[in-house]
Parts: C-alpha cells; structure tokens; sequence
C-alpha cells in the first residue's frame, strides 16, 4: 500500500567518498546561496539542493536519506498498525490507518487538528484500544505484541504534549517514580537518573521542585522522563511546544541525539521546520486517514509544485522572458530555478533583486489538507 | 505491590508538600477537637460548675484570720484571692493609685474580675469564734448582678466562723486567759443588774473548769486532739442526697454517664474532620492527575489501572489511618482513656476502607479539580451535619437521628466511640463496622468503574 523503499537508512561504511546521484537529498536540505544577487531576505528562504559526499553528511552527524534503489529489507520494523479504526460516537477518529515504522526511523505524523493524531498515538501506547485493527510494537524478527501488554508497553516511551509531572516533587523524584514504575531499581536507576538529569540539563536544579521550573526546563524533564527505561520506540507529542528557542534547539538536538541511537521515534508537531530537520519519513494524516506518506523531499516533489522565482530587474532588454512581468518585477515557476536564473544572467539579465520560493512541507501540508480553519 | 507503594509514597509527598492541604488534615481536625472539647464542658465528674471568685482582705493578719482564710480555702467552690496591705503596697494596683486593699478588692468587684470580696478587719482574731462579746464585723461586697452567689457566700462565711469556735477549744489552756479576762470585765461591769452578772460569773466560772479539765484530760492522752469532742464542733452535718433521677437505658442522659473525658464526643468528631480533609485531599488528586496529563502517563506505563487505583487507595487509607492514630495520641495525652484499643483499632480499619471507597466515587464526579473540590466538600458537608460532625447525634432531635443513619460519618462516630467510651462489644460492633465496609467496597467498585468507563 506504501511506498516502503522511500524509508530511509543510514548510509553503510562502502558509499564512502561516493559521488550521490542528482535526486540525492539531505533531510534538512534548507540552504542559503550566498552572492551579490540576492538580497539577505530572499536568501534567507531560499532552499536549494546540494551534492554533498556521504562523508561530508556523517561527519556532521546526520542521516542520509537514500535514494530509491535502497532495498527495504535492510530494515526492521519497530511498529506494525494495520487497518487501525477507532470511533467515538458518531465521529469517526481514526479509519483504516496503516502503517509500518522501521527501528531507529524518526517519523513525522502531521495532521491538522482533529486529524487524528492524538487517538492514533494514544492506541500505539496502548491508553486506548482500537475498534478494529491491530497493532503491533517490538522488532519484527523477534519478539513483539500489543502496547495493551505490561511488557511490551516497557518498549514505549511518551512525551505527551500536555507536561506529565508532578510540580511538587524535584527533578530527582520525578524521574525516580516514573522510572520505578517500569522496574528500575538500585544503581540502574541512580545511573539513568544521572543520565537524564545531564541529558536535559538540569544537573543543577535536580533537587527543585518542577513547580519552580520553567516552560523549557519542564519540557527538557518531559522528555528525559520517557527515556528514563530506555525505551527502543520514543513516542513525541510536540515537544516544543511553549518554548523559546534556545529550549527549543537543545530539544531538537537532544532528540537527534536520541535517533543516532537507533531509538525509533513518532514526532507529532504543527512545526513543518522541526518535522523537515528530523523526520525521516512523514505522514500526513486528516479525518482519520491516511493522505500522504513518504520521504521529505518525495513528498515536497510529488506534491508541492514548483519553485516559484520572483526578481526585480534592473536590465532585460532583448531577451525573452518567462513568466509574466509587471512593472520590471518579473515571477515564473520552474523545476530548476537556479539554472533558469542563470541560463538569464547568461542571456544578460541584469537583476535588482531575486528571490526563489521553493516548494516545502508546509506548502505539501496546505495543498493535501486545504487551507480551511480546522476547529475541531 | 511495589508499584502500589511507590505510587502511594509518591502521593503523600504531594499531599503534605501542599501546606494548605496538610494543615487541613492534621491542623484543623486538632483544633476543632479542642475546640469542641473545651466547649462540652467541664470533666465528668466535676462539680460542673466555675468556681465563685472571691477576695480576702485580712487586715488582721492575725492567726485566727489565717484559720478562717485555711477554713474557706478548704471549700472547692470557692476561688480565693487573699488581699493584705503587703499584698496591695507589692502588686501592680499600688501603681494605680490604690494603696488600700480594701479599695483594690471592691474596685476588682466592681470591674466584675470577683464575684464578691471579704474583709477581716483588725482584731478580728481576737473575738472571731467565741460566744460571748462582741462578734468581729466582717464586710461582705457582692457583685449586685450575682445574688445567687450572695447567698452561698454568706453561707460559707458562717460555716467558716464555726470552725474557728471548734478551734477555740481545740487548746483549752490558750482559750482560759480570755475567759478569766471575761469573768473580770463582768465583774467591773456597771451596766449588768446584779442577777444577770451573777448568773454570768457562773457560768464562766463553769466554763473555766471545764477548759481545766479539758487540757487535763488532753494531757493525759498526749495531747491527742478530738478526744475532747470540741474539735469536730459543728452545727449541724450535711450529707449530699442524690436527687439526680437513674436514667432510662439507651437514653441521653445514660449515655453521658459512660463518658471519661470531655474529649471522648469531641475527638472521635475531629478525627472525623481529618478523615474528611484527607478524602477531599485525594479525590481532588486524581482530578488533578487527569488534568495535569500524569495520569496519562501512569496508564501507559507497565503497571495495570489497578495498580494505579490500589496506589491512590492505599496512599489515602494510610492518611486515614495516620489521622486516626494521631488524634488518638494527643487525645490520650489531654486525657482520653479509650475503652479498647483493639476495638479501637478494627474500628479505624473500617473507617479508613469505607472513606478510601467514597474518595474513589468523588473522585469521578467531576473532570476537573474544581468539580470535584466542590461537590466533595458539598457531600462532605452534608454527610458532616446529619453525621454529627458538628452536632453529636444524640443532641439531635430525633427526626434528625433517624435521617443521620444515611450518613456514613455516623456510622464511623459511633464506631470510633464504641471504642473510646461506649464500650461496645464485638457484637454491637459488628453492625456500625460491616456497614462501613459495605460503604467502602461499594465505593470503589463505582469509582473503579466509572474511571475505567471514562478512560474507555
């Protein structure tokens, strides 16, 4: 039903120093080109595609998304849902939804509200049981079953968007009754305690109170909380949501942290921009089902259209111009702006400014959903 | 299990990390005991009655004024202050401008500090206790306003004079100088017709022979006192008469006879105020875990809805307990005597189960803190009033009695008294116990299932 050859791997130690073909893309491919032609505004939302050695990319601690070729079955499947339904009342929350989710994949569920999104996560972590369908967590080639069961439900960790704390125990009590409750005990818990505390940076307030916290730190303590067992599957309901940036990037980076781990990872967020840095695959869920699913840059190919450039121009007489132009302000859509604009340049087109608006996640998210208010 | 207690321990740091809250459970239940306990009254038993307040001006300082002042003292209904020119140069009246004791006693009359005041004016020990003469002239203050009190006062100045007679001829030989002394005045006396002095002569004549033979007869006995007779000189002798009626059994008035201490009504009532605050105190706790997400989170996690349940019940029975138990220390330390702690104990049990079970049922009235704050403490006050929380049962008229056994606070009151003071059997506990069980067991299955209904 999906296209499971979009998921993608990390790359293996042979593509070394390999040069990557044309349609190769990094998950967070949002790139500025610096040059007296753009002002710094156009540049800063210009995205293009960049050839880069797999080399380059591992050094930088990111993952590499494979083109088609790859073959799926390098992958083991962490999360199998299929023909998941779930009813509440005469609304229909979720319907049909399948869906397969590889160990160590980060994968972006987009929906917007009243998608599904929430009723689909809270029956992965088993808190609802689903009218139909079944789910499955743990490694397909070994052992796995459903989140309803005590020691699958071991495999699961939550990070629910609402702050599950308790804001008059510390820091260390928190995450010591939440870990006693999946078993952790005696030095294990004292050193994943240790873990935790230095993982979202609260080493020094470890012994205040989570009512004295603020919006960032509480959100750093939610999350170090679900990865206090160790979970193999990390389930994330908008993890920064409330926070100011500087919160924001140490979530971000400690959750990449998370995925080099091999942790599989369900990100849910209305944030198109941490969903491109993150997810490898995403899905577009709304009214229960299922629209779109696929590889970042499949998804922004196959559904966002084209580039759309728009320049002020300073000289063009004589040359043929696309698009349509308005008191020297010129605008056409293409496949490959950057080699239109210089096929211009070339033909002496002398431009003031120019900026190209390249298609992204959340144009694909608008265009799949519509742009009607979703109120729930 | 050990989810069960982590998740209980993790539920009383809460609880009494709220300031607010502790104070509710442990503060509130101690001062409504006291309270209420100090407004029962005074302990069975006693007199019942505040004693009258009096001051003694002894302007004598005489040794016989010391006798009559020792003779009231003896008297329990009587609260002295003895007042002198000493005392009055020393105190702090004398700063005020008063330097007569007289003028501080009627001044403390007239500010209604005492009832009434005394005043043994000089050579009162001289003439106080003999039957002849002058008699010393005490002046009695009474505070207008408490003429019942006159009266007995009066009465009481006159059964001390008495004393002081029977210790005029307790020494025999001390008394004879002021009988010789008589004789002579009469025998100068120009005011007696010759028969009157003669007959007076005689019988002081006879009384001096009688004291002779009285310290003769003291002499030959060691000096033992009450072997002459006139040491227990008295006018007449009193004997209290119960005229109280022997209540009907099962009545009021038999009821209150089988209590020890003021605190036995009182104590059991704030323990169950305390009982109170702590369901309060949990119910809102689950409201709050649902709102706050916690709860999400605590049904995701390997351990079983149950679990999670036993581990709120089980947080709130121990509170339940804790309160019971803590009551039960400072009421024996201000008194309380518990007829059996082993009923006592079985009946704290009982307690805590049925107000665990109608903690679980408040908690799901309600999806926020707010709801269920109110409607608990709407429940918890009505169960309060027709329970006897505020009013004891038996107090209560008796259509209210009767409305009062639909209150579960009743039924733990009368458990935690059969322990404390009714002296209920094993059989008479049986019933207040097994419905309280029955309470219980019924509000956590209704509790347990409508969250489970919810969560579905």
């Amino acid at each position: 039903m999906f296209p499971d050859s979009a998921a993608p791997i990390h790359c293996h130690g042979e593509e070394f120093g390999t040069r990557l073909p044309e349609n190769f893309l990094i998950a967070d491919s949002r790139k500025t080109i610096p040059g007296r032609f753009f002002t710094t505004a156009a540049a800063s939302v210009l995205q293009i595609r960049r050839r880069l050695s797999v080399a380059a990319e591992r050094s930088r601690g990111r993952r590499i998304l494979m083109p088609e070729s790859c073959r799926q079955d390098e992958f083991t499947q962490m999360i199998r849902i299929t023909n998941l339904r779930k009813r509440f009342g005469s609304q229909v929350a979720v319907d049909d939804l399948s869906l397969q989710i590889n160990a160590g994949e980060t994968f972006g569920l987009l929906g917007p509200n009243g998608a599904g999104k929430t009723t689909t996560i809270s029956m992965i972590v088993g808190y609802l049981n689903p009218d139909h369908g079944v789910i499955e967590v743990g490694h397909s080639a070994d052992r796995c079953g459903p989140p309803q069961d005590a020691d699958f439900r071991k495999l699961i960790g939550i990070a629910p968007q609402t702050l599950s704390l308790y804001d008059e125990l510390t820091a260390n009590e928190n995450l010591e009754f939440f870990a006693r409750l999946y078993g952790l005990n005696g030095s294990a818990l004292r050193t994943r305690r240790e873990w935790a505390l230095e993982f979202s940076g609260l080493v020094e307030r470890r012994c205040d109170r989570v009512g004295t916290f603020s919006g960032g730190m509480k959100r750093r303590l939610n999350l170090a909380v679900a990865m206090m067992h160790q979970p193999g599957i990390l389930l994330l309901d908008e993890p920064t949501v409330g926070v100011d940036p500087q919160s924001r990037h140490y979530i971000l980076d400690c959750i990449q942290q998370l995925s080099s781990t091999g942790v599989t990872i369900i990100y849910t967020t209305h944030s198109m921009a941490e969903v491109q840095r993150l997810a490898d695959r995403v899905a577009i869920i709304d009214h229960g089902r299922m629209i779109a699913l696929d590889t970042v840059p499949r998804l922004i190919a196959s559904h966002g259209g084209k580039s759309v450039v728009t320049a002020k121009l300073r000289r063009a007489a004589g040359v043929s111009l696309p698009g349509t132009v308005d008191r020297d302000q010129l605008r056409f859509e293409s496949d490959d702006p950057v080699q239109d604009v210089a096929a211009l340049k070339q033909q002496g087109v002398d431009f003031q400014t120019l900026q190209i608006a390249q298609p992204d996640l959340e144009s694909v998210f608008l265009k799949l959903t519509g742009r009607s208010l979703r109120d729930e | 299990m050990i989810a069960v207690i982590h998740m209980a321990i993790k539920d009383l740091r809460i609880l009494f990390r709220d300031r607010a809250g502790a104070f509710f459970i442990v503060g509130f239940p101690v001062l409504m005991g006291v309270f209420f306990g100090l407004i029962l009254g005074n302990e069975p038993g006693s007199e019942g009655t505040a004693a009258i307040r009096i001051t003694i001006v002894d302007l004598d300082q005489s040794e016989f004024s010391g006798r009559f002042i020792d003779a009231l003292s003896g008297n329990r209904q009587l609260d002295i202050e003895i007042s002198g020119p000493a005392a009055v140069t020393s105190s702090a009246a004398a700063t005020e401008g008063y330097s007569d004791p007289v003028a501080v006693a009627r001044d403390s009359v007239r500010r209604g500090q005492r009832i009434g005041m005394i005043v043994l004016p000089a050579g009162f020990g001289t003439r106080a206790g003999l039957f002849w003469g002058t008699p010393p002239v005490l002046q009695v203050g009474i505070d207008p306003s408490r003429r019942g009190e006159a009266g007995m006062i009066h009465g009481f100045v006159m059964e001390a004079m008495g004393t002081l007679a029977g210790e005029r001829f307790r020494n025999p030989l001390q008394l004879k100088p002021t009988i010789d002394a008589a004789r002579n005045e009469l025998s100068t006396a120009s005011n007696l017709n010759p028969a009157q002095r003669q007959l007076l002569l005689s019988f002081f004549s006879a009384a001096g022979q009688m004291l002779e033979m009285t310290a003769a007869i003291q002499s030959a006995d060691n000096g033992l006192p009450g072997t002459t007779g006139f040491s227990e000189l008295q006018f007449a002798k009193i004997e209290p008469l119960d005229i109280v009626v022997v209540p009907d059994p099962g009545s009021r008035a038999e009821q209150l006879q089988k209590l020890n201490s003021r605190w036995d009504i009182s104590f059991p009532q704030a323990m169950m105020w305390g009982v109170m605050a702590c369901v309060a105190g949990f119910s809102i706790s689950i409201a709050r875990e649902r709102t706050r997400g916690t709860m999400f989170r605590l049904q995701v996690s390997p351990v079983t809805r149950l679990q999670i349940l036993s581990g709120k019940a089980l947080g709130c029975f121990v509170t339940v307990v804790g309160v019971i138990v803590m009551l039960t220390v400072l009421g024996y330390w201000l008194g309380m005597r518990p007829v059996s702690y082993s009923m006592l104990i079985v009946a704290g049990i009982c307690v805590a189960v049925c107000f665990v079970g109608i903690m679980m049922t408040m908690s799901v009235l309600g999806r926020t803190e707010q709801a269920v704050s109110g409607s608990g403490w709407a429940i918890n006050l009505v169960m309060a009033m027709f329970g006897g929380c505020m009013v004891p049962v038996m107090f209560m008229p008796e259509s209210m009695q009767q409305a009062s056994v639909l209150s579960p606070i009743r039924w733990a009151i009368l458990a935690l008294e059969g322990a404390i003071w009714r002296g209920f059997s094993a059989s008479e506990m049986l019933l207040p116990c097994a419905i309280l069980t029955s309470v219980g067991i019924a509000g956590l299955l209704t509790g347990t299932v409508i969250l489970s209904r919810e969560q579905s």
